[in-house]
């Protein structure tokens, strides 16, 4: 089985594999699993938060989000536990740890971060990954993680080198059989590592501005400006690990999301969902960075 | 509720002004919302414990809208807050 990934600023400890003991009481959240073979439970611990993959794995994450400590359970050893790690268990850790975390993707232009978020179905991945095939690299998919600095930057920070797929946009972007390529039991999304023709960014890049996708309305490439109030509501409707019983922490990621919206471009961002279009967008995103998004 | 109504804000009621415009976040419900300029004004004073009266007369003396579609506005406002458990009424 493939190692759990360290991570600058979590302590991982890997304990011995122990039986899921039940909880008196129920969940504090169900959480959409990067895989549907695994369900995600949260339950409140004393010292923070229980991630239980259920009949997988337990990993309990430090209120801070400085440590994780990781049960298999007795008898497993499922490619899933790494990929369930990276994918989720680790962006939780980054939100409690203050960084804002996002149902989005992101790649570099120039040298910065252009940002897309949106809903599931919304091409975040296709179009993340249209540019990581075409000479760019991708910083992240699915969960878009976001630092502010509090110098005035905002920084994007890469999450795992790997991009899902649906099998069309597979076929569309990268024709043949991909080297590592591997499609979950059960899911027509194939998980796809940066290797070969994906280009994967490992390093921060300062967030440029941030595309917020429509609902394929367009009859073409479009990027309208967004004002600040609809920003934030946006970048609530699509922040993820929220702990409504958690008021402190609840208060600062408000604080965060409008630290973006007052310091990053945004806009709202459609196209068609068409794959012979993607050559239009992404040039009309690489034109509408180097002409230079700014915050108002 | 009229326009004698004090209102308080509930613990539940999240708030944050970006501009002048208004986030507000139940937190009960975990939905969220959003007030244009003149909307976050009456919930500014609303925290600050105005009648919904008093409320009128500071909109009418900052915006050039007429008595009667303030009062409309405000207690329509009111209602909605009231509706999703973010103010009480004494």
């Amino acid at each position: 089985m493939r190692k759990l990934r360290p991570v600058a600023g979590v302590e991982l400890h890997i304990a011995s594999a122990r039986t899921q003991a039940p909880f008196d009481c129920g969940p504090l959240h169900e959480w959409d699993s990067p895989d549907p073979e695994a369900r995600t439970l949260l339950y409140r611990t004393n010292t923070g938060y229980l991630v239980r993959y259920p009949a997988l794995a337990d990993f309990e994450v430090a209120c801070e989000g400085t440590s994780v400590r990781y049960w298999p359970v007795p008898g497993v050893a499922s490619e899933l536990i790494p990929f369930l790690y990276a994918n989720q268990v680790l962006p939780f850790a980054s939100a409690r740890r203050g960084r804002v975390v996002l149902h989005g993707s992101a790649v570099e232009v120039g040298g910065a971060g252009v940002a897309f978020i949106g809903g599931s179905g919304r091409g975040k991945s296709t179009l993340a990954a249209s540019f990581a095939t075409s000479g760019y690299r991708f910083l992240a998919d699915d969960h878009l993680i976001i630092e502010c600095t509090g110098a005035g930057e905002n920084l994007i920070v890469p999450v795992d080198p790997s991009i899902r797929l649906w099998e069309d946009s597979r076929q569309a972007l990268m024709g043949g059989a991909v080297h590592g390529a591997q499609t979950s039991a059960g899911t027509p999304k194939a998980h796809l590592p940066a290797q070969g023709g994906i280009a994967f960014c490992p390093e921060s890049r300062p967030l440029r501005w941030i595309g917020f996708l429509g609902a394929d309305e367009s009859e073409g490439p479009e990027i309208q400006r967004m004002n600040r109030r609809d920003v934030v509501i946006e970048l609530l409707r699509n922040s993820l690990f929220l702990d409504n019983e958690d008021r402190p922490w609840l208060a600062a990621h408000f604080n965060r999301l409008a630290v973006i919206a007052e310091g990053t471009a945004c806009y709202r961002l459609d196209y068609p969902r068409r794959f012979d279009h993607l050559r239009n967008v992404r040039s009309a995103i690489v034109g509408h960075t180097r002409v230079g998004a700014e915050p108002e | 509720m009229n326009l004698l109504s004090k209102v308080s804000i509930q613990a539940q009621a999240m708030a944050r002004e970006i501009d002048d415009e208004t986030v507000i976040l139940d937190l009960g419900s975990g939905t969220y919302f959003g007030l244009d300029a003149v909307g976050s004004r009456i919930w500014q004073l609303m925290t600050e414990g105005a009648t919904l009266g008093a409320i009128c007369d500071a909109i009418v003396a900052t915006y050039d809208v007429s008595r009667s579609d303030v009062e409309r506005d405000v207690l329509e406002l009111a209602r909605s807050l009231l509706a999703r458990k973010l103010i009480d009424v004494s």
